[in-house]
């Protein structure tokens, strides 16, 4: 396709391959006068602007010379040093003068182009080539059998090649070897090339045939082949093209014969050796596969003799010939569709006319029609061959999973021995230590050793924050979490009570004594039954225990109004603790506190907030700590959330704090998100915790990070399942897929679905958005199936499309996507849900619903399989799924009569039996929405719902809040034990109920076996966390009724007490099995239990030998007299550590020695 | 750490252009000079010769593979001038539609992102893009964008599906207004991006920086940040990485991955965005990230499939 053309009659040379942009210099050609027979010449630059889609090349300087040409070369040579930016052009005149211009100047427009110029050649000097390896050194030749070398470093003085040949002839070319540098042929227009080797300063060879009818009009060599050249011929009795191997001189390797008459040029590509182009007097352009014979490619063109012909170095689809109609055209070989070009060059034609209007007759131009001519296609093909240019040898492509899809291709000359072509797909890791860690992890879940787990990284934590939270995670996991909690803020609860108590008894003896004047008064009203006189007085006289008191003798009013006036008046900071503790008006603290003491709030409702209002609480706190501008607070506020065991904000709150998405950070996350969802799992006895959205979206991102990394059993478990968000169930069937049959039993993807029908025409509804329109097609050939008698689950309305065996096969083809996309797309399609949008076919729900396990599809992977068929009794499972995304249930079937209506909101809760294999009735009951929102499958990795009732959910009702340990006034005690007494009938009142959802995935056995396989590998490592369920969380005073935690797999990983050291663990130790031995009473007992294993923080800190040394020395001194049985003295020196030490260095274990070494003192051991 | 995992032998029988893996990576569409295009069932590092697909009559240059939601399909460009879409009904793969809207060899092709439908993008060596869209009733729409690059279009990359600005899903139930861009380049040096406006596609953007050939340009998947990103390589052995952090899509901005000695012929984003797989014409391919200080540095040099990961700093890197 022609892309430009330049109307001069002119030699040409493009300029180097390293040049951008791209030049062509015309010359004013020798050979032909123009049509103004002008003798004037010039040397003229233009650029190869490929973006301007016009004709028209862009002239960029003209120089006007003395000389008309008869060669023109542009070379490389040079460099920005020597002004010589864009190399050197070399020019051959009419006699014998050789000129250098500087064609960098040219563009310019600056005067002083000509380098050099020397009059050395005997007549027109027609041939000039540069070196292709030396670009100083060109070759020139002319008249005389005149053959020149020139080095441009020194333009002066040429040599020669070798004597010359005899007899004298005119040379018409001259070319380099492309391959060996000495090595130069030059050829006549009698006949004869010859090459010449410059280290031997002679002739090597002559070729020529014997027809002597070879007049050679052009010369090259093969690009790639030492040995090859090509010999073009003017003669028109013989115009051919003869190809020589210099090894086999005395006849033509081959002959090129195409053209009619003789050939004036010839060009040899230097990108692709198979592509020769040689023009003749015939008007023809060929261009040919010199290594075959045969002609691929004619130029659609020429109607005049072409004299020159080039290809440009620098885009090898493009060449430019010169034709004697004086024109220089510039081609692609690449074919193209010239109609546009034809239309533009109409407009620019008729635009010059002016408004369509040329003669002003008030009349427009009709518009022109084209015709259509067949011998002018508008559609130029492109070469038969096509040229190597484009032939990608080379690729590399991601693919998901982070696999990486590569293949290579040899060098074409070795392409003989390249086979066998292969593809490799190779694993790309590049986060190794994601990687480990996230093995870690998955083991850890697998193992639900969390608490080493969250040790480990406690004492691996880089920064105080980070151990804190790890801290607080492991605490979930242990009992009393709220009371551990507590410890870890550095409070001590028997510490506190300790200080506390002495206070109130004080409290309480003053108030026999005080006498004042007031006392009279006082004493009248009292005597008078006055008591809110009485209150009066005592307030006002600063008396306040006095006022309390009398006040609890006045009554509720009276007391509640003291209190309230009491609390107006004084002013201490306690004071609106005291308040708080009173009036259980903790939203208010917490609305209010001082964030700088955000400890102490926390601490303030771990021991006191009721289980129901605690969460909350913990999730204002962490609120405001968030909202807070210090960033310190902010990050606290993570703890707090711990507390709450709220994932979705510790999830946003880190988010804010730490930032960024490096993997590494993401996998810091994520540790803490498993950690605490398991912890919350286990404190709840249920999973309900629902995967918010930006929860959501980091586990997806982590899901995604895994698997590109190739971990895509991993990425599939932390993928939420319960959850609406499209992107993250079609991540979540991609991993799925993507393990091919490896999974298979292990996982079932949602299958949601429904996908694109694209056929060919078959059937269809127009519109650009074909999707809702298809969707509908495909939803009604599904829902006849399941109008049928025995409405099959959604995973098997595949069988009703047409499809050989009846089953579907292996490959995970057609059907399954199509029910994946289905569910996929709904949330933009509405019409899937039935309710609401009045749709009459009963089964749609089907499909928003739809996540039966994948593994029942394939029959030759299921056994069972075919039992579908022969059980139509059996509700759906994909419908039964939805309800509590957990695992086997472990009650009997026989629970099952419960409905599946329970789930759906408005549904009869009462109803019983199997109530879905009435059919599209039952089912239509279902809420699609509902269920969606649910989710679908359960993950073999997931939290288990197991039988625990969401405890959590039931209980709040009638729970009390445990006895604070400053025993405020007015707290009706319950005892935790009684009040799960209580808890339990009620909860099994509610099993029924639920029982009819855990029944569905132990059916779901019966249909699916695969299935079931995770569920019961899993459920066993789960029966231990059940029992911590059995615990009202957060009671303190539970703690003490608590038998000691088998802390053994902690002790094993530890480190040895350093020795000097170790005498304080034995002696401790020793003192209270003496303690055991002596006391009566189990309580007391349970007491020093207790106490021992809370002397293992003391152990713990002497292991990591974190403590001062003056603790260190105290101890030794308690332990010194605890060895004379001097009890007393070891509490003065306790008294003595903890007056001096720092409270929350100590407060883990001082307050345990004291209480034992009281114990030993008062049993006297 | 890049270690071979399969080794797929396709048995075809001239120079193989591309290979690319399906949406769950488990099934593999080669094509080759041998004017075949073959699909594979590569699970577990087997691999199974699906379909040997012929009909085209010139060296195949690239598949690709279209979404699943819409079935299983591949479309495949070549020499002879025709794009070919395949599909597999019922296990069997046949010729579904075939394009011979363009006038020389068709070089490359990129099919949208699932969320715009069905819609299938080739670049030609007659310098035009053509749109394929996929009306429902098994007819293709063709737009055509004439003389997007003179003599001729090497590479189309579509944009990912991202709304302008957001950062979230759109909510589900309403038809998000996704904006339609789509990048190319051509053997007029030029990268350009499209963009749709009421159905018709105009150039947005024309970015020029390279002083060859722009062989290959890929578009980054969203990895969730407002920046879009895009790779292009040439045949002057550059690579560039072109960014734009403006909502709008204005303001695009250009660094320079790495010169290389040889054309630079394929750029490849991983599916997470963040390593660029680069190959270059002495056969080599390497993987590229960008490190905290939004340098590039090469992580790995394949060769043979093998590699090992490694962090080049940036020092060394500069000595390459």
């Amino acid at each position: 396709m022609k892309l430009k053309e330049i109307n001069r009659t002119a030699i040409q040379a493009w300029s180097p391959a390293k040049q951008h942009p791209i030049y062509l210099a015309a010359g004013t050609s020798a050979q032909q006068l123009d049509a103004t027979f002008s003798t004037n010449a010039s040397l003229e630059i233009f650029e190869l602007d490929l973006a301007d889609s016009t004709l028209d090349m862009k002239s960029c300087g003209t120089f006007s010379s003395a000389h008309r040409y008869h060669k023109l070369i542009w070379g490389g040579h040079g460099n920005e040093d020597d002004g010589l930016t864009s190399g050197v052009l070399v020019a051959g005149g009419e006699n014998g003068n050789i000129i250098l211009y500087n064609p960098s100047k040219i563009i310019a427009g600056e005067e002083d182009v000509v380098i050099g110029q020397i009059d050395k050649h005997t007549g027109p000097v027609r041939a000039l080539d540069f070196n292709p390896f030396q670009s100083n050194l060109v070759a020139s030749g002319a008249n005389e059998s005149e053959i020149y070398i020139w080095d441009l470093n020194n333009f002066k003085t040429p040599m020669t090649p070798g004597s010359k040949s005899q007899p004298p002839e005119d040379i018409s070319c001259v070319a380099w070897n492309r391959q060996v540098q000495h090595i130069l042929a030059s050829a006549n227009p009698s006949g004869r090339a010859v090459v010449w080797d410059l280290r031997k300063n002679e002739p090597i060879l002559k070729v020529s045939d014997h027809s002597n009818r070879m007049h050679c009009s052009g010369l090259a060599w093969h690009p790639d082949v030492a040995t090859q050249m090509a010999v073009a011929s003017e003669d028109d009795r013989m115009p051919v093209i003869q190809m020589w191997d210099l090894r086999f001189a005395t006849s033509p390797l081959r002959v090129l014969e195409n053209h009619t008459r003789g050939i004036l040029a010839i060009a040899w590509s230097l990108a692709d050796s198979e592509l020769l182009l040689s023009c003749g007097k015939d008007n023809r352009i060929l261009c040919w596969n010199p290594n075959t014979g045969e002609v691929v490619y004619e130029l659609p063109t020429a109607t005049q003799w072409c004299f020159d012909i080039q290809w440009c170095p620098r885009n090898p689809a493009v060449l430019s010939a010169a034709a004697f109609d004086g024109r220089i055209s510039i081609y692609s070989l690449m074919g193209g569709n010239v109609d546009e070009q034809r239309q533009r060059q109409a407009d620019s034609i008729s635009s010059s006319f002016g408004n369509l209007d040329p003669f002003g007759t008030g009349q427009a131009l009709p518009p022109l029609q084209l015709p259509q001519t067949t011998a002018q296609p508008s559609a130029v093909l492109p070469l038969k061959k096509p040229p190597k240019w484009v032939r990608r040898p080379v690729g590399a492509t991601f693919a998901f999973g982070g696999k990486l899809v590569t293949f290579e291709n040899m060098k074409p000359q070795h392409q003989q021995q390249a086979g066998p072509f292969q593809v490799l797909v190779s694993q790309v890791v590049t986060e190794t230590e994601l990687l480990s860690r996230s093995n870690q992890l998955q083991s850890t879940v697998h193992s639900g050793d969390f608490v080493a787990f969250c040790q480990l990284k406690v004492d691996n934590a880089q920064t105080d924050f980070e151990r804190n939270m790890w801290g607080f995670l492991k605490v979930n996991f242990e009992k009393d979490s709220r009371h551990k909690y507590l410890e870890l803020l550095g409070y001590q609860p028997e510490e506190l009570a300790e200080k506390v108590a002495p206070d109130d008894s004080e409290q309480e003896t003053e108030t026999g004594f005080h006498t004042t004047d007031v006392d009279g008064l006082i004493k009248q009203a009292l005597l008078t039954g006055n008591f809110e006189g009485a209150v009066d007085l005592c307030l006002h006289d600063n008396r306040m225990a006095d006022a309390i008191i009398l006040a609890i003798a006045g009554g509720q009013d009276l007391l509640a109004k003291t209190q309230k006036k009491y609390f107006a008046k004084s002013n201490s900071k306690i004071t609106r603790l005291i308040d708080a503790v009173v009036t259980r008006d903790w939203p208010e603290i917490v609305q209010s506190c001082d964030l700088q003491n955000w400890k102490e709030a926390l601490a303030a409702l771990l021991t006191y907030a009721r289980p129901d209002e605690f969460a909350a609480l913990c999730d204002l706190l962490g609120s405001r700590l968030e909202s807070e501008d210090d960033s310190s607070l902010q990050a606290q506020a993570c703890l707090c959330y711990i507390c709450a065991g709220n994932v979705e904000k510790l999830v946003a709150c880190w988010d804010k704090a730490q930032g960024g998405s490096s993997p590494l950070a993401l996998q810091d996350l994520i540790e803490k998100v498993v950690v605490l969802r398991k912890a919350i799992e286990l404190r709840q006895g249920t999973n309900n915790n629902g995967v918010g959205d930006v929860l959501a979206e980091k586990m997806s991102q982590y899901a995604n990070l895994l698997a590109a990394q190739g971990s895509l059993l991993a990425a599939l478990s932390y993928l939420p399942i319960d959850t609406s968000q499209v992107k993250i169930m079609h991540l979540r069937d991609r991993l799925f897929r993507a393990q091919g049959e490896q999974a298979l039993g292990q996982q079932s993807a949602p299958f949601p679905d429904q996908m694109q029908q694209v056929t060919r025409g078959r059937d269809g509804t127009p519109g650009p958005s074909f999707a809702p329109g298809q969707n509908q097609q495909q939803a009604t050939t599904q829902q006849y199936y399941p109008q049928g008698e025995a409405p099959p689950p959604a995973g098997f309305i595949q069988q009703g499309f047409p499809n050989p065996s009846g089953q579907v096969l292996p490959q995970p083809s057609a059907a399954p996507a199509y029910s994946m996309y289905s569910q996929a797309s709904t949330p933009y399609q509405p019409q899937q849900y039935p309710q609401g949008a009045g749709r009459p076919t009963l089964y749609q729900p089907h499909q928003p619903i739809a996540p039966p396990p994948p593994s029942s599809y394939p029959s030759s992977y299921l056994p069972s399989a075919p039992s579908h068929s022969t059980a139509p009794p059996y509700p759906a499972p994909s419908q039964a799924s939805p309800p509590i995304p957990g695992p086997a249930s472990p009650f009997p079937p026989s629970l099952s009569g419960a409905s599946y209506q329970h789930g759906g909101p408005g549904a009869p809760a009462s109803s019983s039996g199997y109530a879905l294999p009435t059919g599209p009735t039952g089912t239509s009951l279902w809420p699609a929405g509902w269920s969606l929102a649910r989710g679908p499958q359960n993950g073999w990795n997931d939290p288990p719902a197991l039988s625990r009732m969401p405890k959590k959910k039931i209980v709040p009702g009638n729970y009390t809040p445990p006895a604070p340990i400053t025993a405020p006034i007015m707290n009706p005690m319950a005892d935790p034990q009684v009040q799960m007494q209580q808890q339990l009938p009620q909860a099994s009142a509610h099993l029924p109920l639920q029982a009819s959802f855990q029944q569905h995935p132990s059916q779901q056995v019966h249909h699916n076996p695969y299935q079931a396989i995770p569920q019961t590998g899993i459920q066993p490592t789960l029966q231990t966390p059940k029992h911590s369920s059995e615990e009202a969380p957060g009671a303190p005073t539970g703690d003490i009724m608590q038998p000691v935690q088998p802390l053994t797999t902690e002790k094993i990983a530890k480190k040895p007490i350093p020795e000097e050291h170790a005498v304080l663990k034995t002696t401790f130790e020793g003192l209270i099995q003496r303690c055991m031995t002596a006391a009566g009473d189990p309580q007391t007992k349970r007491k020093l239990d207790d106490a021992n294993k809370r002397l293992e923080s003391l152990y713990d800190k002497l292991r990591d030998q974190v403590l001062s040394p003056t603790i260190i020395g105290g101890l030794h001194s308690i332990a010194r007299s605890i060895e004379t049985h001097n009890y007393a003295e070891g509490l003065n020196i306790h008294t003595h550590i903890v007056s001096t030490s720092n409270f929350s260095e100590i407060s883990a274990f001082m307050p345990v020695l004291k209480v034992v070494l009281t114990l030993a003192n008062k049993l006297g051991v | 750490m890049v270690s071979v995992i399969n080794t797929v032998d396709t048995s075809h029988e001239d120079m193989i252009h591309d290979a690319q893996m399906d949406y769950y990576g488990t099934r593999l569409a080669t094509c080759s000079s041998d004017r075949s295009v073959k699909i594979f069932d590569v699970k577990n590092g087997g691999q199974i010769l699906v379909a040997d697909l012929r009909g085209h009559e010139g060296p195949v240059w690239q598949v690709g593979w279209a979404h699943p939601m819409y079935g299983n399909m591949v479309a495949s460009c070549s020499y002879d001038r025709k794009v070919i879409i395949w599909k597999e009904e019922n296990g069997t793969w046949d010729k579904m539609y075939e394009y011979t809207g363009h006038d020389s060899s068709v070089n490359s092709l990129c099919w949208a992102p699932h969320e715009f439908g069905l819609i299938l993008t080739c670049g030609s060596s007659d310098g035009a893009i053509s749109l394929l869209t996929h009306t429902g009733d098994g007819q293709w729409e063709v737009k055509k964008i004439s003389n997007a690059h003179t003599i001729g279009c090497n590479a189309v990359s579509w944009a990912p599906a991202v709304l302008p600005g957001s950062l979230v899903d759109q909510p589900s139930g309403q038809k998000p207004n996704y904006i339609k861009r789509f990048v190319s380049g051509g053997c007029d040096n030029l990268v350009k991006l499209w963009k749709e406006e009421d159905g018709q596609w105009k150039e947005d953007q024309k970015l020029e920086a390279h002083s060859d050939w722009v062989r290959d340009v890929a578009w980054a998947p969203s990895i969730g940040l407002p920046t879009s990103t895009i790779a292009s390589c040439s045949q002057d052995g550059r690579v560039f990485i072109w960014t734009c952090d403006d909502p709008a899509g204005n303001a695009w901005t250009h660094k320079l991955l790495h010169k290389f000695s040889d054309v630079v012929w394929h750029v490849s984003w991983s599916i997470t965005g963040n390593i660029l797989a680069v190959s270059g014409g002495d056969n080599k391919v390497s993987l590229w990230k960008e490190n905290v200080d939004g340098q590039w540095v090469c992580i790995s040099d394949v060769n043979k499939g093998q590699g090992a990961v490694s962090g080049i700093t940036e020092g060394q890197q500069n000595e390459q």
